[in-house]
C-alpha cells in the first residue's frame, strides 16, 4: 500500500551552516490535502523547497511515486507533476497574465524550437490549445481575469496575482500541488473566496494530492483533511485538525514560541 | 469588410511611411538624419502616451502579408531608387548584415536579459571559417558558410555550456574575456592572415553566375552590390520570421521567465541550462551566417571588423532599438549603421559622435526607440471583442 502514497519523505533534514532547518522529517501524503502549519520560522517553506527540488536535502531521502527525488533539479521535479507557488507572490512581473499561464504548461508542451520556426501552424495550434486550458483554469477562480489576459502581472490586484499564480501551477495538471501560504497579504473577504478557490482544486475529481501552509487556522480547518505541524524543524504533531489543535505541544509551540 | 480594408490600408500606408523614411536618411546627410532620428522620437513619445502606437503594432501585426509585400517590394526597387549608387547600396547591406547579428544577439540580452559581450566573435568565426575554407582550401563558399554556421554554432556551445552556469557579471566576465582573447588569436595566428587580415575571398556563385558581376537591367547598369542586396535581405527576412516566430513560442516566454526569476522558471519544468543554451546558440548561429555572408560580399576580412568596439555598436543596436522587439531591434541595426557609415566622413570625430548620439537617444528613451510589447497571440475569439484586446494591450503597454 505504502507505494501508493504520492509523496513520502524519510528523515529528511537540511542544515544552513549551523542551522537545522528541517530535521529528521518524516511526512507522507496520499490523495489527500494536507495542512502544514507551525510558528513562523519552523521551517516549513524549507520544507517545500526541499520538495520542489530548490534546497537539496542534507539527509534523508524525498520518495515521489516510488522514485526517489534528491537528485533531481527542480526543473525535472516539475516534470514528474509536483508543482508550487510561492509564499511571496512570484510572477514574471515582466509577462502579461496570459504569458504567465502558459507558462505553467510549458513542460508539457511539445513544440521542439525548430518546430517553433519553421512549422507555425503547429506550434500556433499547440499555443492556442494552452490558452485555451489556461483560460479553462483561471476562469475557475475568476472569469474576469480573462478579460485582463493581455494586460501586464503589475496592473492586477494581489487576490488575482495569488489565484494566477496557482492556476498556473495547476494548469499542467500535476499529481502533487504545494500551495505556500496562498492566504497572505489577503483581507477576510478575500481568504475567504481563497477557500473556496482550493475547495474547488480538491474536489475537482483529478485526485490531486495538496500541501498547503497557512497560517490561519480558520482556513485549515476548513480545507485539509490531515494536518501536520513542524516547529524548530521537526514534526511535534500530527492527525485531524482537532487532534493536533488541542496537542500541549502545538499549544506551547505557538505560545511559547 | 469596410474596416478591415480600412485597416489594410492604414497598415499599407504605415508600411510606406516607414520605407519612405528609410530611403530619405539612406539618401540625405548626417544632420538630416539627425534631425529624422529627432523627430521619430518626438512621434514614437506622442504615440506612446496617446495610446496610438498600440494601434499601429496591432494594425502592422494582422497585416503581415500585407507589410512584408511592401517591404519586399521596397527592397527590391532600392537599386533603382539610388539609381544604382554602389556607397549607398553598400551601407543597405552592411544595415542588413549587422540586423541579423542583432537579431540573434537579441535572443540574449532582450530573451534571457544577459549581456553577451562577445556577438562579434560569433560574427567573426562565421567569417573566418568560411574565408579560411574558401581561400585556403579551395571549399565553395556556399559550403563554407554552412561550415561558418556550424562552427559559430558550436563555439556558442562551448563557451555557453560553462559560462552560462553563472549569470549576470560572470557571463559578462567571461564573454569580454572571449572577445579579447579571439581578437589576440585572429592577429596572432598566421595561417588566419595575422593583422593583414585574409584577402581575395571568393565571392558567392549560383550555376556559375557570379554575384559579383554588374547587372544590366533597363537599360541600367547595376553595380554587383545590388545582387549581395538582395541575397542579405533574403537571408535577413529569414531570420527576422525566425525571430519573430520564437519570440511569441513557448521559447520566448521561457527566456523571458529565465531573466525575471530563474528559480520561478526552474520549478515550472524550465531547464535553465538548456534553456540559456538555446538562446547563446541560435544567436552564434544568426551571427556565424551573418559573418559568412559578410566575408562573401567584401571579399577582405581582418580583425578590425570583429572586435571589441564592434561588439559593442552590436549591443548597442538591440538596446536603443529596444531590447525583445523584434522591429526595434531591426531599427537599431539600420539606424546606427547608417549613422556609423555616414560618419565615416568625420573620421576624427567618429566616435565621440557616435557616442553622443546614443547618449542623448537612450537619456530620452531610455527603454529603446522602441520597446518591449506583451505578447498577441493571433485574431481569436478569446472571449473579448477584438476592440477590448485592443484596450486591454493598450493599458498594458502604457506602463
Ligand atoms: N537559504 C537559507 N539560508 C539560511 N537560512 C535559511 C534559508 N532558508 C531558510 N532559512 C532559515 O530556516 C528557518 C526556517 O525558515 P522557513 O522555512 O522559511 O520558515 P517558515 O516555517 O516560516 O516558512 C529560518 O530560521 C530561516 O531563517
Ligand atoms: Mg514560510
Amino acid at each position: 500500500m505504502d507505494a501508493l502514497k504520492t509523496l513520502k519523505t524519510e528523515k529528511v533534514g537540511i542544515n544552513f551552516g549551523g542551522l537545522k532547518a528541517v530535521e529528521k522529517l518524516d511526512f507522507e501524503i496520499g490523495d489527500e490535502t494536507v495542512g502544514l502549519i507551525g510558528p513562523n520560522g519552523s521551517g516549513k517553506t524549507t520544507f517545500l523547497n526541499i520538495i520542489s527540488g530548490i534546497y537539496k536535502p542534507s539527509e534523508g531521502r524525498v520518495i515521489f511515486k516510488g522514485e526517489e527525488l534528491n537528485s533531481f533539479t527542480p526543473d525535472a521535479i516539475r516534470k514528474k507533476g509536483i508543482s508550487r507557488t510561492f509564499q511571496t507572490n512570484r510572477l514574471c512581473m515582466n509577462l502579461s497574465v496570459i504569458d504567465n499561464l502558459l507558462l505553467g504548461l510549458y513542460c508539457e508542451q511539445k513544440t521542439s524550437w525548430w518546430q517553433a520556426i519553421f512549422n507555425r501552424s503547429l506550434a500556433m495550434q499547440e499555443i492556442n490549445r494552452g490558452i485555451d486550458k489556461c483560460f479553462g483554469a483561471i476562469s475557475v477562480f475568476n472569469p474576469e481575469i480573462v478579460d485582463r489576459a493581455y494586460e501586464l502581472i503589475s496592473t492586477i490586484p494581489l487576490i488575482d496575482r495569488r489565484r494566477i499564480e496557482i492556476a498556473r501551477a495547476i494548469v499542467g495538471r500535476p499529481k502533487l500541488l504545494l500551495l505556500d501560504e496562498p492566504t497572505a497579504g489577503l483581507n477576510k473577504e478575500e481568504t475567504h473566496q481563497m477557500i473556496e478557490d482550493i475547495t474547488k482544486i480538491r474536489d475537482s475529481g483529478d485526485r490531486i494530492s495538496i500541501i498547503i501552509i497557512e497560517h490561519d487556522m480558520s482556513v485549515i480547518s476548513k480545507i485539509s483533511d490531515r494536518v501536520v505541524c513542524l516547529n524548530a524543524g521537526q514534526k511535534i504533531a500530527e492527525g485531524s485538525f482537532e487532534e493536533v489543535s488541542q496537542n500541549e505541544n502545538v499549544c506551547m509551540a505557538y505560545l511559547g514560541g | 469588410m469596410a474596416a478591415r480594408l480600412n485597416d489594410k490600408i492604414t497598415a499599407a500606408l504605415v508600411a510606406l511611411g516607414i520605407c519612405l523614411l528609410v530611403y530619405i536618411s539612406l539618401m540625405s546627410s548626417l544632420l538630416v538624419i539627425l534631425i529624422i532620428v529627432a523627430l521619430l522620437v518626438v512621434l514614437l513619445t506622442y504615440c506612446e502616451k496617446t495610446g496610438l502606437i498600440d494601434t499601429v503594432f496591432q494594425l502592422m501585426g494582422k497585416n503581415t502579408t500585407l507589410t512584408s509585400v511592401i517591404f519586399g517590394l521596397f527592397i527590391i526597387s532600392l537599386p533603382f531608387l539610388v539609381k544604382g549608387n554602389n556607397d549607398l547600396l553598400h551601407i543597405m547591406i552592411i544595415a542588413g548584415i549587422m540586423g541579423i547579428v542583432a537579431l540573434g544577439l537579441n535572443f540574449q540580452i532582450g530573451g534571457i536579459g544577459q549581456i553577451n559581450f562577445a556577438p562579434a566573435v560569433f560574427y567573426g568565426v562565421g567569417a573566418y571559417t568560411t574565408a579560411y575554407l574558401s581561400v585556403r582550401l579551395g571549399v565553395s563558399p556556399w559550403l563554407g558558410t554552412i561550415a561558418g554556421v556550424c562552427l559559430a554554432t558550436l563555439t556558442g556551445v562551448i563557451i555557453g555550456l560553462p559560462a552560462l552556469k553563472a549569470r549576470g557579471y560572470y557571463l559578462a566576465l567571461v564573454t569580454i574575456a572571449l572577445q579579447t582573447i579571439f581578437t589576440l588569436m585572429i592577429i596572432n595566428i598566421p595561417a588566419v592572415g595575422g593583422p593583414n587580415g585574409i584577402p581575395g575571398i571568393p565571392y558567392y556563385q549560383i550555376f556559375g553566375y557570379s554575384l559579383h558581376s554588374r547587372v544590366e537591367v533597363f537599360g541600367l547598369t547595376l553595380p554587383y552590390q545590388v545582387n549581395y542586396l538582395y541575397l542579405v535581405y533574403i537571408v535577413f527576412a529569414l531570420a527576422i520570421v525566425a525571430a519573430s516566430r520564437l519570440f511569441k513560442s513557448r521559447y520566448g516566454i521561457a527566456w523571458n521567465a529565465v531573466d525575471q526569476d530563474p528559480v520561478v522558471a526552474a520549478t515550472q519544468g524550465i531547464n535553465l541550462t538548456s534553456i540559456q543554451l538555446l538562446s547563446f546558440c541560435l544567436g552564434a548561429a544568426f551571427a556565424g551566417m551573418a559573418g559568412a555572408l559578410y566575408a562573401h560580399y567584401t571579399g577582405f576580412i581582418s580583425n578590425e571588423n570583429f572586435d571589441f568596439s564592434q561588439s559593442l555598436i552590436l549591443i548597442c543596436m538591440v538596446i536603443l532599438g529596444g531590447s525583445d522587439n523584434v522591429p526595434g531591434v531591426i531599427t537599431g541595426a539600420l539606424l546606427l549603421t547608417m549613422i556609423d557609415q555616414k560618419l565615416a566622413d568625420y573620421a576624427n570625430y567618429r566616435l565621440l559622435m557616435y557616442g553622443l548620439v546614443l547618449i542623448i537617444i537612450l537619456l530620452v528613451r531610455s527603454k529603446g526607440l522602441l520597446p518591449k510589447r506583451i505578447r498577441i497571440y493571433g485574431e481569436r475569439d478569446t472571449g473579448m471583442s477584438n476592440g477590448d484586446a485592443k484596450l486591454a494591450a493598450g493599458a498594458g503597454g502604457k506602463r
